[in-house]
């Protein structure tokens, strides 16, 4: 960039005065009005936040109205127990990824983080493979792992500057690796009976797994409200360029973003591992996927900034609900793996839909 | 610039050349070479274990072997190179391994051709809705993923559906001049599609919207067409790669093409192709492809574990991209 | 900070500029600059694009690495790594493209990067956050809450908020900071401008403001010192009080009047038949416009930033979606859904934004000219090599475009010749009935410029229609058969502009604003 960048001529003509402060939206991504473009994104933001979380809302409620009137058994208290339950496992990855998709960047690497930490738990806590037993320290020592794993895809993408989809594909199959490496042939059973109760006891009612997945929920909340790798992954998601420029170590706190989803992967592959019995290397298969669908349908914006954890749970509920009913009204849950497919892309592209047309280039 | 400039004014407001242009081509040299060079050197490496590796039946072997994940990474190319990803093709190309087991009874050998349309009509669509809807390549072939390899599941029962016709795939796994069938029909999709980019506007069109779409969309390049094209090209040559698939286990699966999505995108990003859009090309991919199916037949030949396969190409992946990218063109890391 | 008397320090420069150097590829943007900024006074900075405005204010926030020459800060010499870092000695920079995160609270822009007490053991404290971004908006008397979401703010209150932040810097470093204003009126709107000089009138209270603009009178309305820019230099200090627009004129042009610059007697009558003609055109930004071109005709479109003239040439060529209204090329319809429908009919169109609109920087000099025709090239589907390349070779040598071969990449090239490759793009074609042209000499050097001038009379002498949106007024008139005037997205005027009978400026000024 040579010289000045400004595009105005110097001398007094074409530009006396300004008219309206801001004027119609930089349609069809004009000419680097860049003041203008910046006020017509965030009102489409702000007026698009509302209603997305009122959209969510619906959809919820909608499912859970068509699926009550067609199934009796739908309308059930066991029944609701049992969506809660069903959600745990998702509402603890989902709320990970939220970390992710708020800085806009996505996260493919759940099947191998998910994998690598099945695997590890059950062979760290007692179980049928060798003699470890380290019971509530092991579980730590998986959530520490699904961290580094976090950690590592946030160093790789912002140290190498590779887009994360790219990282976080490639952090999948070396998890997945590391998985079938641990398994070894043969499969370990978790013995350990603490662990083995997290999806067979109950308190009030819940699973200890369910009321984990809360806590888990609330702390991530947490942070996303009081601390500074949540409130910094929001304005990353929202203006990367001016938060780097504001001299935030960016590049830190996107890794540190990646490290807190990571954390929560590894407890949500202890809570499959409990919920299976055992270390499976493909626990994690497909879950990357419903993690984005949540998060997507309970508002967050793929290219950043919008949506957050209490968001993703409204998408966690919808797509729970969604699968609890189809299999009470005897839908193939094969078909509901075809549905989600269908449903993600929709969700985007209801989001993005009322401000498409600003959208220059799509990649 | 001076060389413009008629009057005493100087050198003044003109913008001068883009920033890295004088040095994008030192790394194109680098990316020319590179490729060729580590499958060389792989070759060479491998024959020191095992010298029958270089003889002229076991490099058949390999190219054989390599032939349907050739045809599914020269299509993932074309899209890459527009700038956009397709994550569904190791899916849609399970599912078109399932559609041709069952269409063989009703339709023959000939039940490739409504295979590899109906392939292509599923890359279609995913354009449409990315170009349409301004969805994310990666978000549309995500759902795209779980779409077709769920439909894979529900029309074959979850089953793996056997071919009793061999006939009807014999033209698949038969050599043709002592070459084996299914190198020719790979080879003949590669030259066909090279021919298209390189000798028809087509091959600029894609790199144009790769490099720079809004330049392209305002030169009057139909950018809409030109990335639907690229997905159904993507959707058709997965496609021909599950009809290619049948005939090496003489049977369709719906979980045939799943651990072929990472090879595939390891073979393009290996051959030199930008994840980035508009650097590349489909020879890079068939080197690529080379690469990544060398590598595997060297660690199976010096008995690593099958876990290890998984953890090189996502190593390969990350860092191939780390090469290849083009970082001029990321203003913002996402 | 307190207001006592520091008698040494009052008239020694809080920020020093010694010759400054800065050489780009091709260009020397900062060519020994020297200047200086003392306590509590606004600085004026004026000079033509590309006089080296915004490579300094780059080099004093750490965004662009002089080659040689100092920054001195309140005595003593600084390499400024970024922004960050200039923050650090108390230099801070409203950008002219704000630079505020939208989807967070204003405290925390305010304060972003430097929370200060706001954050304790990791964790925000909302309501210190709320305090302290406070005290910043209260020294500008700003009324904006600091828990308001930033996006829910009018880029006037956006404006007030990034000084707020830049003033945060007095606590941080306890000096006086030194606010650089980096165009700030320019999307404001008079009674926000007069607003933000009072608020510049109340800063000079407790820092130093650099004020750069395009516009003289509000320069020479709010400075206490003016400094003139050209090529990289300061060519006058010059006191407000004592000089007049007209004195800036000539200090900042450098040259008299630019007579044959436009190749005025080039200028012919345009055929008689209607090229385009347009009813009621309808879309963002713009209204009911209706107009019609001849063959041959060169129409100027006059009009301030948010007339809708950009809108208007844009919709034309099918790059506006949504864009309706009843326009015939040559009597026939005109699809206005895409470029593509618009190329084929025989349209080209030169956007503004040249390295990212105009040109595939880096694809050939070849590709990038028949891109838009290649057709005119191929033999059934496949392109003819031979045949393009003859083809490249006989518009390189007619416009004159130097470059090494056709095969270069275009990002190499010069403006200048990156720009007549974009025309010759739409040239090659026989079919070419209207070229648009959206600010099609930015950033060009004086000779580039008179080059593509001269082109256009060419293309229009052979019979083209050309709608042409201008830098400036004068290129406007001086290039055009007549000119329609817009405002607030409706067309106000429509003057003509023969050769030798151009209508008065003023006129044009009355309509436009």
């Amino acid at each position: 960039m040579a010289g000045d960048t400004a595009p105005h001529a110097p001398t007094r003509t074409l530009e006396p005065a300004p008219l309206a402060g801001a004027p119609a939206p930089g349609a069809g991504g004009g000419n680097g009005d860049a003041p203008a473009a910046t006020s017509g994104r965030a009102r489409a933001t702000r007026s698009a936040d509302v209603v997305q979380t009122r959209a969510s809302l619906i959809a919820l409620a909608v499912l859970v109205v068509v699926f009550a009137a067609i199934s009796p058994q739908f309308r059930t208290a066991g029944n609701l127990q049992q969506i809660i339950d069903a959600a745990a496992v998702l509402a603890v990855l989902a709320t990970g990824i939220t970390f992710v998709l708020m800085l806009g960047a996505i996260d493919l690497s759940l099947p191998g983080v998910i994998g690598a930490c099945a695997m590890t738990v059950s062979l760290l806590v007692a179980n049928s493979r060798n003699t470890q037993d380290l019971g509530l320290l092991g579980i730590a020592l998986t959530i520490l792992l699904g961290a580094a794993f976090g950690l590592l895809s946030g160093v790789l993408s912002t140290r190498l500057r590779i887009p994360t989809f790219m990282t976080t594909l490639g952090m999948s199959a070396i998890g997945l690796g590391i998985a079938t490496i641990l398994f070894a042939g043969v499969r370990p059973v978790v013995l350990d009976e603490s662990l083995g109760a997290w999806a067979s006891h109950r308190i009030a009612g819940f699973t200890v797994m369910s009321l984990i997945a809360v806590a888990a929920v609330a702390l991530g909340w947490a942070i996303q409200r009081w601390t500074r790798i949540g409130r910094y992954a929001a304005a990353i998601g929202g203006a990367e360029d001016i938060v780097l420029l504001s001299g935030v170590p960016v590049a830190r706190y996107k890794t540190l973003a990646f490290g807190v989803a990571g954390a929560f992967y590894g407890l949500g592959a202890v809570m499959l591992t409990a919920r299976l019995g055992s270390g499976v290397v493909e626990a994690g298969a497909g879950t990357d996927f419903a993690a984005i669908t949540a998060a997507v349908i309970g508002g967050t914006l793929l290219s950043g900034g919008r949506g957050g954890v209490l968001q993703s749970m409204i998408g966690v509920l919808a797509l729970t609900v969604l699968a609890n009913g189809l299999i009470l009204t005897g839908v193939s849950p094969y078909v509901q793996q075809a549905v989600q497919g269908v449903i993600v892309v929709l969700a985007v592209a209801v989001a993005t839909w009322p401000v498409r047309r600003r959208l220059g280039v799509v990649k | 610039m001076t060389e413009t400039a008629v009057e005493t004014t100087g050198p003044r407001d003109d913008d001068g050349p883009a920033p890295g242009a004088g040095r994008r081509s030192r790394r194109d040299l680098a990316l020319l070479f590179m490729p060729g060079a580590v499958l060389v050197l792989l070759l060479l490496a491998l024959s020191t274990r095992n010298p029958d590796l270089l003889s002229p039946d076991s490099l058949l072997a390999i190219a054989d072997s390599a032939a349907p994940l050739m045809v599914l990474a020269i299509g993932v190319t074309v899209v890459i190179l527009c700038g956009g990803i397709d994550l569904s093709i190791a899916a849609l190309a399970a599912l078109s391994s399932v559609l041709f087991a069952l269409w063989i009874p009703l339709f023959g050998a000939a039940a490739a051709v409504p295979v590899i349309a109906v392939a292509a009509l599923a890359g279609a669509v995913q354009g449409l809705v990315h170009v349409k809807a301004k969805v994310n390549s990666f978000i549309v072939t995500l759902g795209g993923l779980a779409l077709w390899s769920g439909i894979a599941l529900v029309i074959s029962g979850a089953r793996t559906v056997p071919v009793t016709d061999v006939d009807a795939i014999r033209w698949a796994f038969t050599t043709v001049a002592g070459l084996p069938s299914a190198v020719l029909i790979a080879l003949g999709a590669v030259v066909v599609l090279g021919a298209v980019l390189r000798l028809t506007p087509a091959g600029r069109w894609v790199r144009a919207v790769g490099h720079a779409e809004q330049a392209a969309r305002l030169a009057g390049i139909p950018v809409g067409a030109v990335k639907v094209a690229a997905f159904t090209t993507s959707g058709a040559c997965a496609g021909l790669a599950g009809v290619l698939l049948v005939a090496r286990t003489f049977s369709g699966a719906p979980s045939l093409g799943a651990t072929l999505l990472l090879p595939a995108v390891a073979a393009v990003v290996v051959g030199g192709t930008a994840i980035t859009g508009g650097f590349g090309g489909i020879g890079r991919t068939v080197i690529g492809a080379l690469i990544v199916i060398v590598l595997r037949v060297g660690l199976s030949l010096i008995g690593v574990d099958a876990g290890f396969e998984s953890i090189i190409y996502g190593v390969l992946i990350i860092g191939a991209v780390a090469v290849t990218i083009d970082r001029t063109k990321l203003d913002v890391l996402k | 900070m307190s207001n006592h008397v520091r008698p040494a320090a009052a008239t020694s420069p809080v920020l020093a500029v010694r010759g400054l150097t800065k050489r780009y590829p091709g260009v020397l943007a900062l060519d020994g600059m020297d200047l200086e900024v003392r306590p509590r006074e606004v600085v004026g900075l004026i000079g033509e694009n590309g006089a080296g405005k915004s490579t300094l204010l780059k080099s004093l926030v750490g965004l662009a690495q002089p080659d040689s020459g100092s920054i001195v800060v309140r005595g003593e010499e600084v390499r400024l790594r970024g922004v960050a870092h200039a923050a650090s000695v108390g230099i801070g920079m409203v950008f002219q493209e704000q630079s505020l995160v939208p989807n967070i609270t204003v405290a925390e822009n305010i304060l972003l990067g430097a929370e200060g007490s706001g954050v304790r053991g990791g964790l925000f404290r909302w309501r210190r956050m709320a305090e302290l971004a406070q005290v910043q908006l209260d020294k500008i008397g700003s009324t904006v809450s600091a828990r308001a979401r930033t996006d829910s703010l009018t880029f006037a209150q956006r404006q007030m908020v990034e000084v707020a932040k830049v003033l945060a810097l007095e606590e941080r470093t306890a000096h006086e900071p030194v606010v650089l204003l980096d165009e700030p009126t320019s999307v404001l709107e008079r009674e926000e401008v007069e607003t933000l000089f009072a608020q510049v009138r109340r800063l000079r209270e407790r820092a130093s403001v650099v004020f750069v603009s395009h516009r003289l009178d509000e320069v020479l309305e709010i400075s206490d010192r003016v400094y003139v820019l050209r090529n990289g230099r300061v060519v006058a200090e010059v006191d407000p009080a004592e000089v007049d627009a007209t004195d800036l004129h000539h200090l900042l042009i450098g040259r008299e009047s630019t007579g044959s610059h436009y190749h005025d007697d080039a200028q012919q009558q345009p055929a008689a038949d209607v090229r385009l003609s347009v009813r009621d055109l309808q879309t963002a930004g713009c209204t009911q416009a209706s107009f019609e071109i001849r063959a041959g005709e060169v129409l100027g479109v006059a009009g301030v930033q948010g007339s809708g003239r950009e809108e208007l040439c844009r919709a034309l060529f099918g790059a506006v979606p949504g864009a309706r209204g009843e326009v015939l090329l040559d009597g026939k319809p005109l699809r206005l859904d895409s470029p593509r429908a618009a190329v084929l009919a025989g349209v080209g169109y030169v956007p503004s934004e040249r390295r990212t609109e105009g040109v595939v920087s880096s694809m050939s000099v070849t590709e990038n000219m028949s891109m838009a025709h290649v057709g005119t090239v191929c033999r059934g589907p496949v392109i003819d090599g031979r045949r393009e390349r003859a083809l490249v070779d006989t518009w390189v040598r007619r416009l004159g475009i130097r470059t090494p071969s056709g095969d270069t990449a275009i990002g190499t090239l010069s403006g200048g010749n990156q720009q007549k490759v974009v025309l010759a793009r739409w040239m090659v074609s026989e079919q070419l009935r209207l070229l648009i042209l959206d600010h099609p000499t930015r950033g060009l050097d004086v000779g580039a410029k008179s080059e593509v001038y001269e082109l256009i009379r060419e293309l229009a002498g052979s019979g083209c229609a050309v709608l042409l949106l201008s830098d400036t007024l004068e290129e406007a008139l001086a290039m055009s058969h007549r000119v329609l005037v817009m405002k607030d997205g409706r067309i106000t005027a429509c003057l003509d502009a023969p050769r030798g009978g151009k209508p008065d400026p003023v006129a044009i000024m009355e309509a436009m604003v």
